[in-house]
């Protein structure tokens, strides 16, 4: 226990003190700080009670359009007063709706031949031309208003029917994920981030003790129990204390900044305690889970460089974890997310979502904890007789299940 | 203590290495393990260091099962290699606490030992700033700072200079005064034959010598004398024995100032200092002949 602590206290220190740590940490801390406090900044320096207020279709209103009718019958207020996409300016002919296209003064030209049909004059037919589309809208408008009412029907009341006024009210007996989906959106997403980042830095730090022969002289010092499961807290300490710092900065960002926003962000930040702590224990021992099949995945292969290689299977079968989880986001009862959240492989990422978004029972809860905590524990004794059979392999890397056969052999 | 190695075999991948490797050991003594390269000393060293488990055979410690990680032991393996990125003595402080020092303990220890190997200046300085030799003397001072019972060092004079040869000499010296128990792998024999007791000479994963290195060299060198005269080559002195004297005995071997001659059965040394007195020759040298280490190892690894 001593030499664990011993170890522990000092991979720890490797990844406190590594520049790329405290710089990342630093910078990201940075951003959110400033990020959140763009609103108080914008109050306090560009206080914008005394500008003009614009039109918020200003410029759509600087755009003309030519149109001509040919039917005489069409009420062009009423058509204008459908459609948003600019000002109808009435031409004489064709020759001058062309002429004042060409030299831009209308962006386009409507020539209505009947109360159903029309001819789009334009330059340049351009793949994002929503002016005609509204044209049309605005003439199938005025169409069946004209038609409605010749047969004495009120436009309006007919409105009323096809389009009632519903009102609603959701009642929520389990969780609501539409509020839900952001936080749990963000965490997911952080232990995402920190075991892929740390699971690859425990894997290059175990294989460049190999690569540069510190290995030998380390396991005749201690236990390789020590060793591996030292560096792999250590590894999740550095996360803890790393993905924290960057909450804890975040949430005393927007406490500081709550008015300037409204509190219209309070939804990410007052994440339910309970919620915190099953992330805290599925996301350490999910935590744990990879960073020993990293460190195992270190010690097979002799030189830094081959570690993206031989880590490529487990970082696959993550990533396929990961996106089971982020589409189980949207639909918490799936079937596959379901499954998901019982395999040890997955269950860290899955059942969060599942608690965090869906509803679950306290005992799906526990099996899946239980069945993970026991796997992980498993998990952490293989790697350690791995790293511990991998030491002193030099040459071309070991696959991890070549690994477990040579294991299973002695 | 009293370090017994019984009859270890090791195989690799199928192919047997170690073919009953046996040899003793014990405290206030220093065993030289001789062999060419490869002839699976470091093999041995490793079972010894418990990094493999041996097929067959046992490593016994004043007859019970040895385990390393129960004494303290300072190990300097063949693989030379420390953190290049830490500082030297943060590095060592902290090998010295996984050895059971307190943490006060293991960076007095350190400081003590880098100062001992001239090397305390760079003790703040990253392992990789400093040059290959510096870097094996901080390597020997993770070595002893553990002040280990045991001592088994892999090739320790590889890499070093004369100067520091000599500093490793002498602290290899001052530990076996102190009564440590020495294990000292080297092909380099004149090393050996300064501070080692007895030899186990490995060839070919089998031993093929051990025992008491005089006793090894009296047994070498019995009924065989060495001879010289003054004024007169060994050649022309190898003629006058080929000519007058092979009735008494065999030449072995003409040196480049003397001749390595073997009495013949029942021939006492009396006798031919007698014949050799009556011939008149001015004798500078006549003195039972004690081959070296190296003799022995080329002849003895010669014959296999």
């Amino acid at each position: 226990m001593k030499d664990f602590l011993i170890v522990l206290r000092f991979e720890l220190m490797n990844f406190m003190k590594n520049k790329t740590f405290i710089i990342s940490s630093a910078i990201i801390c940075l951003l959110i700080s400033i990020g959140l406090s763009v609103p108080t900044i914008k109050n306090t320096f560009f206080d914008s009670s005394d500008e003009e207020v614009t039109d918020e279709f200003g410029e759509i209103e600087d755009i003309n359009y030519g149109i001509i009718d040919e039917t005489n019958s069409i009420n062009l207020q009423e058509l204008q007063n459908n459609f948003y996409s600019g000002i109808l300016v009435e031409a004489k002919d064709m020759d001058e709706l062309k002429d004042k296209i060409d030299s831009d003064e209308f962006e386009a030209g409507f020539v209505i031949k009947s109360p159903t049909k029309y001819e789009y004059v334009v330059r340049n037919n351009e793949m994002m031309d929503f002016g005609s589309y509204s044209f049309e809208e605005a003439l199938i408008h005025v169409y069946r208003v004209s038609k409605l009412e010749s047969r004495g029907i009120s436009y309006s009341d007919v409105e009323d029917i096809i389009h009632p006024n519903i009102e609603s009210e959701t009642v929520i007996l389990g969780k609501d994920s539409a509020k839900n989906y952001l936080y749990t959106y963000v965490l997911v997403f952080g232990l995402y981030f920190i075991i892929i980042l740390y699971g690859q830095l425990i894997a290059t730090s175990v294989a460049s003790e190999k690569s540069n022969r510190a290995m030998e002289v380390l396991v005749t010092s201690t236990k390789t129990t020590n060793l591996i499961f030292g560096k792999v807290l250590a590894g999740a300490l550095a996360g803890i204390i790393q993905f924290g710092t960057v909450i804890l900065t975040a949430s005393l960002a927007y406490k500081l900044n709550a008015e300037a926003w409204n509190n219209s962000l309070d939804f990410i930040f007052n994440i339910p305690g309970e919620i915190i702590l099953s992330f805290a224990a599925f996301g350490v021992l999910g935590y744990l889970f990879y960073s020993f099949i990293f460190g195992a995945l270190g010690a097979l292969v002799s030189r830094t460089e081959d570690i993206s290689t031989s880590a490529t299977p487990v970082t696959i079968t993550f990533i396929v974890v990961f996106m089971i989880s982020m589409m189980g986001m949207q639909n918490t009862e799936s079937i596959v997310l379901k499954i998901a959240s019982f395999v040890p492989l997955s269950s860290f990422m899955a059942m969060f979502v599942r608690m965090s978004m869906g509803s679950v029972t306290s005992m799906e809860i526990f099996i899946s904890l239980g069945l993970l905590a026991v796997t992980t524990g498993l998990v952490g004794i293989i790697a350690s007789k791995i790293y511990r059979m991998g030491t002193l392999m030099y040459g071309n890397p070991v696959k991890l299940k070549d690994a477990i056969k040579i294991l299973r052999s002695n | 203590m009293k370090l017994e190695v019984r009859n270890l075999y090791k195989s690799f991948t199928g192919v047997e290495i170690l073919h009953g490797i046996s040899f003793n050991v014990e405290s206030g003594k220093a065993l030289g393990l001789l062999g060419r390269n490869g002839a699976g000393k470091t093999t041995t060293i490793r079972l010894i260091m418990n990094l493999f488990e041996p097929d067959t055979g046992d490593i016994l410690l004043n007859g019970k099962k040895f385990n390393p990680k129960e004494h303290q032991i300072g190990y300097l393996p063949e693989e030379r290699g420390l953190y290049p990125k830490k500082k030297v003595l943060e590095q060592l402080a902290y090998l010295g606490q996984l050895r059971g020092l307190s943490r006060k303990e293991a960076k007095e220890n350190t400081l003590y030992w880098l100062k001992r190997f001239g090397v305390e200046e760079y003790k703040d300085r990253k392992l990789e700033t400093l040059s290959k030799g510096n870097q094996q003397k901080v390597q020997l001072a993770e070595t002893f700072l553990c002040n280990p019972d045991i001592i088994i060092l892999d090739e320790p004079f590889s890499g070093l200079d004369p100067v520091n040869s000599q500093i490793l000499k002498d602290v290899i010296i001052e530990q076996i005064a102190q009564g440590k128990l020495l294990i000292f792998s080297s092909h380099i024999m004149n090393y050996v034959e300064e501070f080692c007791e007895e030899i186990a000479l490995i060839d070919k994963g089998d031993v093929v010598l051990t025992g008491n290195l005089n006793e090894i060299k009296t047994e070498y060198g019995k009924d065989r004398l060495t001879i010289s005269v003054v004024d007169m080559s060994a050649e022309e002195l190898a003629n006058i024995v080929k000519l007058r004297l092979t009735n008494l005995i065999k030449l072995v071997e003409t040196r480049k100032k003397y001749l390595i001659i073997e009495l013949l059965p029942s021939v006492s040394k009396a006798e031919l200092l007698k014949a050799l007195a009556e011939m008149d020759l001015n004798i500078e040298m006549f003195s039972i002949y004690k081959p070296s280490l190296s003799d022995i190892f080329v002849q003895k690894v010669g014959e296999n």
